[in-house]
């Protein structure tokens, strides 16, 4: 019987589909090394050329249905981080993500990472100032970037898009600028109120929302880019139990990333992976067989 | 996030201040909240009883908390981390600030028929809260100006360790890696019990701004960690 979770993404080989989304756990190695164990691959936290601070705490907070965050793209310099990931233990795939506000700025990074398998380029954070989502909404700009940095590495480059942007068009200009995949969704626009101090929560009163309140969402962004797009799709948003997984594979995801689902159990990774098998060996499949099959007739 | 009035404000020192709740906070003691000062930002804090944090002015957020007033609002999230884990014969050694779980522990422990011994140092006698509260306490001072003149590691290297069945510290850093290397010495890190803090944003195991050299967050496996989890550099 085969219940194989192994998945090809662009060429890399994944031990199973699930991904550690940029953002979460992503700024310190010895996180990532631990959530290597169990996961196809880790997505770094997004890094730029210079460190940013980013906003000021509360950043993240917790709500009945997912995350709402403004962090704001904190993260060290390109350099400090390369140091970091230096000691990266190579028990999983390792995707360093991108974060710049032009063409230049992107094509700088990958050098830094000689350590990368791959890079993911944020065109889609919903809180940073001419950074993300400003420029990801921008198809000549996103066909710029990706053409550059492209032109710096041979490794695959896939591009994190948002619901913020027509994302059916932005996926096309993706395939047409040969990036190697796309990720769909990054957390989508909101905010939250105390009604006893009648404040926003957030020190940068909006952010984005992840979780499970994006979910459905997220699937049908999977969906639509599935129908207009033969570049491989990474599904992102929601996903929490080893059924959304199920579901975004079905939908037309190669793979799936996992973030604020972190804040239910630390070993969600091992649970998931271990509930797909049972799954697939039901149904004698592996889970690439499963990928796109919900658009059958 | 879940607002809640200030009770009261006690000042131990021109630093030192215990921020009591209106209302209790069901918690555990080395549990710790989320707390956002208004104007300013949220840091994370122990408890120092169900209803109270107790903070020491180092910055522009815990100045500000210090200075609040009864009346005002606070935002709270939490309780968030792994408590310390009860027994019947404790030893309690604390630091500085690292006093604030530590009391909230002690009353805990007492109010079980505990057998508790509080070791505490500062810096000096001023530094030292709460002396009269404890049932059974000996004090260090790095002046010498209340009890033993040295620190709390010397103080506890003079005491037979083996008749408590647990060890809970917290402290300044250069202290607890004092204790960690003493207790490893002894043999006795599986029952010595430790409260780090560290800088947190998001307080529920997200961000990856608190993680260990051994990857552990200190916002969700701890704050709270047994001497045997911790890495060599904490």
């Amino acid at each position: 019987m085969s219940a194989s979770l192994e998945v090809e993404l662009a060429g890399l080989k994944l031990r199973n589909p699930l991904m550690l989304a940029s953002g979460i756990l992503g700024s310190k190695v010895s996180s990532l090394n631990r959530i290597a164990r169990h996961a196809g691959a880790v997505v770094t936290k997004s890094v730029g050329l210079n460190a940013r601070e980013g906003y000021k705490n509360p950043c993240v907070v917790n709500w009945r249905c997912g995350i709402l965050n403004a962090v704001g793209l904190a993260s060290p310099s390109a350099e400090d981080f390369a140091k970091e990931l230096s000691k990266f233990e190579k028990n999983c795939v390792l995707v360093v993500s991108l974060y710049g506000s032009k063409p230049e700025d992107f094509e700088k990074l990958p050098e830094h990472f000689p350590m990368a398998d791959a890079f993911e380029l944020n065109l889609s954070c919903p809180h940073a100032e001419k950074l993300g989502l400003e420029i990801g909404r921008d198809p000549d700009l996103v066909k710029e970037i990706i053409r550059a940095v492209k032109s710096k590495t041979d490794k695959p480059v896939f591009a994190k898009l948002s619901f913020h942007m027509n994302i059916v068009e932005i996926g096309k200009v993706c395939e047409e600028a040969k990036a190697d995949g796309v990720v769909a969704i990054n957390t989508v626009k909101g905010m939250a109120i105390d009604i006893v101090s009648r404040r926003p929560i957030l020190s940068n009163v909006s952010g984005g929302v992840s979780g499970e309140a994006i979910k459905p969402i997220a699937l049908k962004c999977v969906w639509d880019l599935f129908e207009e797009i033969s570049i491989p799709i990474i599904g992102c948003g929601g996903i929490t139990s080893w059924k959304d997984v199920v579901e975004f594979v079905l939908a037309g995801a190669t793979a799936v990333q996992i973030g604020s689902a972190l804040f239910y159990s630390g070993h969600i990774f091992k649970s998931i992976e271990e509930s797909l098998k049972s799954y697939l060996r039901i149904y004698g499949e592996n889970i690439s067989d499963l990928i796109g099959q919900a658009h059958k007739v | 996030m879940f607002c809640v009035r200030i009770d009261d404000v006690i000042r131990h020192n021109e630093r030192v201040a215990t921020i009591k709740f209106e209302r209790k906070i069901p918690s555990f003691p080395g549990q710790f909240l989320m707390v956002n000062v208004f104007g300013y930002e949220e840091i994370p804090l122990s408890l120092s009883s169900p209803n109270s944090v107790t903070v020491k002015a180092v910055g522009e957020t815990t100045e500000a908390l210090v200075n609040s007033k009864p009346k005002d609002l606070i935002g709270l999230r939490g309780p968030f981390g792994r408590p310390f884990t009860p027994s019947d014969k404790a030893l309690i050694v604390a630091g500085g600030i690292g006093i604030a779980p530590l009391k909230f522990l002690h009353d805990y422990l007492i109010d079980r028929g505990a057998e508790v011994l509080v070791v505490f140092g500062a810096r000096t006698a001023k530094d030292l809260i709460w002396v009269d509260e404890f049932e059974n306490a000996i004090f260090a001072t790095d002046d010498g100006s209340e009890g033993f003149r040295g620190n709390v590691v010397e103080l506890v290297k003079s005491i037979d360790l083996s008749k408590f069945e647990r060890i809970y510290c917290c402290g300044p850093k250069p202290m607890l890696r004092g204790l960690f290397e003493l207790f490893k010495a002894k043999n006795v890190l599986d029952k010595a019990e430790f409260s780090l803090e560290n800088y947190m944003r998001c307080g529920i195991g997200l961000c990856g701004s608190c993680v260990l050299e051994n990857g552990a967050r200190v916002c969700v496996e701890g704050p709270v960690f047994r001497g045997i989890e911790l890495p060599k550099e904490f």
